[in-house]
C-alpha cells in the first residue's frame, strides 16, 4: 500500500517566527461560580467559557480511558452536550460545575465501555470460526463489570450531599477517610458513617440489580 | 474480640489499614471477611484508574468544540481566541510591520454548522455569518464580508472599498485567531466579489476574514501585508 503524504491544506505556516504581545485582558474574568450561574441560566457564552476552562480536565479523563482519538473526543463532546441540555439538573449546592462535568464524563466513559462490549459481542457472534472466539466466560465477566459500573454510577447520582462528595473523594481521589475529613471539614466520625452507609447502599444495588453472577 | 464495627469493615473494603486488633479479628472471622468482600465489590468496580479524577489535562482538538456547538446550536466561541494582538511577520524584508489585531472581539463568533440562518435572498443563499471589515492601522481599506449557504454550498461575498493598486492585488483569507494558520479564499476586487468556500471548512476555527495586498511575485503565501480585517459574527 502506498502512503501519500500530503500537506494539511488548512495549514499555511508561512510565518516562521511570530512575536506575540499579549494585551492585558481588560475585564476581569468571571469567577467559576459566575460561569456556573450563567451556564445554568442558559447563557451560550457560559457554555463556551465552561468549555474553555474545563474541557482539558474532561478530555484528560477521556484520553486516559480510551487514549487520544475519536472515542475520547466523543466522550468529551457528549459530556458537554449532556451538561448543556441537562443544565437544569445542576445545583451549585451540590458542588462546583467542573466536578459535575467530571461526573457526567464518568458516565459517558462507562457508557462507551458498555457500547464497546455490545459491539464486541456482535462481532463475536458474527465470527465464522467459533474456535477463534475468546473464552465466553471471560467475555461475560468483562461485560458484567461494564454493566455494573453503569449501574453504580447511576446510583451515585442519586446520593445526596455530602455523602456523594465523600465517596467520590474515596473512590476517585484515593483519599483516606482522615484526608476526606480534613479536606471537607466534616467530622471524622461522620465521614466514616457516611462511607459505610454509601458502600452498603451500593452493595445492595449490585445485589439487587447487578449483572454479575452472585456466588 | 467482638466483630469489627461496620465502619471499620467499610474502611477495610476501601483498602484502608485497620487498627491491629481489627486486622487480627478480620483475619480469623468469616462473617466479617464476607462483609468486607461484599462491600469491596463497588469499590473494585468504581475505584479504577480510568475513572479517577486526577488525570492530566488534555486540550481537545478543535473539532470537539465544533461538534458541541453544532449539537447544542450554540454559536459562541470559547474565549481563548480573544485579547491577543498578533503581528504578522512579513515573509521577507519589508518596510513596515503591521501590527494586527487578530483579536476576536467580544461577542459571539460563528461556530461551524451551528449557525442560525438570518435571512435569505435570491443572490446565492442564506446569509449565515457576516463580518465588518475594518481598516488596519494606517490603511484605508474597509468593507463587509458575508458567508452564504445555498443548499450546503457556502460562499464568501466580499464588498471591498479600497484604493486601486498600481501593481499587485487584494486577496482574502480566513485566519485562525492566532493569525498563524489560514486558508486562502481567493482574489478579491474592489466592489463585490463572490468566492466559493472549501467544503468542510470550519468557520469556527477560522473566524477572521483578512484582506491582504499581494505583489505579483508568484508567491502563493500571504504577503504579511493586511489592510482590513473582521471577525465573522452570526
Ligand atoms: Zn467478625
Amino acid at each position: 500500500m502506498t502512503a501519500v503524504s500530503r500537506p494539511r491544506p488548512a495549514a499555511v505556516p508561512y510565518v516562521r517566527e511570530v512575536v506575540r504581545e499579549v494585551v492585558p485582558v481588560p475585564a476581569r474574568e468571571p469567577s467559576d461560580a459566575e460561569v456556573a450561574r450563567r451556564f445554568c441560566a442558559g447563557d451560550e457564552q457560559a457554555l463556551a467559557e465552561a468549555y474553555e476552562r474545563w474541557a482539558g480536565q474532561v478530555h484528560g479523563l477521556a484520553v486516559r480511558a480510551f487514549g487520544p482519538g475519536p472515542d475520547a473526543e466523543d466522550v468529551t463532546q457528549q459530556t458537554f452536550v449532556a451538561a448543556w441540555t441537562g443544565r437544569a439538573g445542576y445545583s451549585a449546592a451540590a458542588g462546583p460545575l467542573p466536578a459535575w462535568l467530571v461526573g457526567i464524563c464518568r458516565h459517558k466513559i462507562a457508557d462507551t465501555w458498555a457500547k464497546m462490549a455490545r459491539q464486541r459481542r456482535s462481532a463475536e457472534a458474527a465470527a465464522a470460526d467459533v474456535r477463534s472466539r475468546p473464552d465466553p466466560t471471560d467475555t461475560a465477566r468483562v461485560d458484567d463489570a461494564v454493566a455494573d459500573r453503569v449501574l453504580l454510577l447511576g446510583e451515585l447520582d442519586r446520593i445526596g450531599q455530602p455523602q456523594r462528595r465523600i465517596i467520590e473523594l474515596a473512590f476517585f481521589a484515593d483519599l483516606t477517610h482522615t484526608q476526606i475529613a480534613a479536606r471537607t471539614g466534616i467530622p471524622l466520625g461522620t465521614v466514616k458513617s457516611h462511607i459505610r452507609r454509601t458502600l452498603e447502599r451500593l452493595r445492595d444495588r449490585l445485589e439487587v440489580d447487578g449483572a454479575a453472577l452472585h456466588p | 474480640m467482638p466483630h469489627s464495627t461496620p465502619e471499620q469493615l467499610a474502611l477495610a473494603a476501601l483498602g484502608e489499614p485497620l487498627p491491629d486488633a481489627d486486622a487480627a479479628h478480620l483475619a480469623g472471622c468469616a462473617q466479617c471477611s464476607a462483609e468486607v468482600a461484599a462491600l469491596r465489590r463497588p469499590v473494585d468496580l468504581l475505584a479504577v484508574p480510568e475513572l479517577a479524577g486526577t488525570a492530566t489535562e488534555v486540550t481537545p482538538p478543535p473539532q470537539v468544540w465544533t461538534a458541541i456547538a453544532a449539537a447544542t446550536g450554540v454559536s459562541a466561541a470559547p474565549p481563548s481566541s480573544g485579547a491577543e494582538v498578533v503581528p504578522l511577520r512579513p515573509r521577507r524584508s519589508r518596510t513596515r510591520w503591521l501590527t494586527l489585531a487578530a483579536a476576536v472581539l467580544v461577542g459571539g463568533v460563528v461556530g461551524g454548522a451551528a449557525v442560525a440562518l438570518t435571512r435569505d435572498d435570491d443572490t446565492g443563499g442564506a446569509v449565515v455569518a457576516t463580518a465588518a471589515l475594518d481598516p488596519l492601522p494606517a490603511e484605508d481599506a474597509s468593507g463587509r464580508a458575508e458567508v452564504r449557504d445555498a443548499d450546503g454550498t457556502r460562499s464568501l461575498q466580499v464588498d471591498l472599498d479600497a484604493p486601486s493598486l498600481p501593481d499587485g492585488y487584494y486577496e482574502v483569507w480566513l485566519l485562525q485567531p492566532d493569525a498563524i494558520r489560514m486558508v486562502p479564499v481567493g482574489v478579491v476586487h474592489r466592489g463585490d466579489t463572490v468566492l466559493p468556500l472549501p467544503d468542510g471548512l470550519d468557520l469556527g476555527a477560522y473566524p477572521v476574514v483578512d484582506v491582504s495586498v499581494e505583489p505579483m511575485d508568484g508567491d502563493p503565501t500571504h504577503s504579511g501585508v493586511s489592510v482590513a480585517r473582521g471577525s465573522l459574527q452570526r
